[in-house]
């Protein structure tokens, strides 16, 4: 039996969003806003290079800094996968490089959040709207 | 390895020195700037350069200027104070 247009609306919104938190900006890039997508993966990459850079991969450790790895994780789950390195390998870092990694990195997060949820919106709008027949 | 290679990824597996002064408060800006600019890229219709860079630089000047002033009103409450 063929996937209604419900359905289908449900995986395309499902995909956007996934692809959007895979990597920074694909999802709208799959939407065609080419110069949006470059614009937010270069942003978000950039900021979280840089808190990486600040504070060393230690800034990233899902046991003791849980809240700033709730934002941190919504980069890409391949953080995931950097705060299971980090804990296993005892990278720690304290003071104010912990401070500000963990703002830029934990930012970064929160902004690719809001891109994804506004990828999945304009996926949204796209479906909905009338086709001006 | 190459010693390139090595060195990159040493570069992110030790912290960088952050003095606790007034100059530490700098690192406020290219976040800020960040903050801007995928904000507006999430908000505008079209995205054209020119219009792009006068937005995001409208909005970064706003959160620059609205913390300054936030600064300041706790500055001096903490000068009231003490």
């Amino acid at each position: 039996m063929p996937p209604r247009p419900k359905d289908k609306q449900v995986v395309l919104l499902l995909t956007v969003g996934l692809l959007a938190w895979l990597i920074p900006g694909a999802g709208h890039f799959i939407l065609k806003e080419k110069r949006r997508a470059i614009i937010i993966f270069v942003t978000i990459v950039l900021t979280f290079a840089i808190g990486l850079y600040v504070g060393s991969i230690g800034v990233i450790n899902p046991v003791t800094a849980k809240l700033a790895y709730s934002a941190q994780i919504m980069n890409s789950p391949m953080v995931a996968a950097l705060g299971r390195f980090t804990v296993k390998a005892r990278y720690s870092v304290f003071g104010k490089p912990n401070e500000v990694g963990q703002i830029y990195t934990g930012i970064a997060g929160l902004l690719n959040l809001l891109c994804i949820v506004n990828a999945v919106y304009l996926a949204h709008l796209r479906k909905t709207e009338p086709s001006g027949e | 390895m190459s010693v390139i290679t090595a060195f990159a990824i040493a570069t992110f597996t030790m912290p960088e020195r952050i003095g606790v002064d007034a100059s530490g408060m700098l690192w406020l800006l290219p976040l800020a700037a960040s903050i801007a600019v995928v904000y507006k890229a999430t908000k505008l219709q079209k995205i054209k350069a020119a219009n792009f860079i006068k937005e995001s630089t409208v909005l970064f000047c706003s959160i620059v200027v609205f913390m300054t002033i936030t600064a300041l009103v706790l500055l001096a409450l903490s000068w009231l104070v003490t």
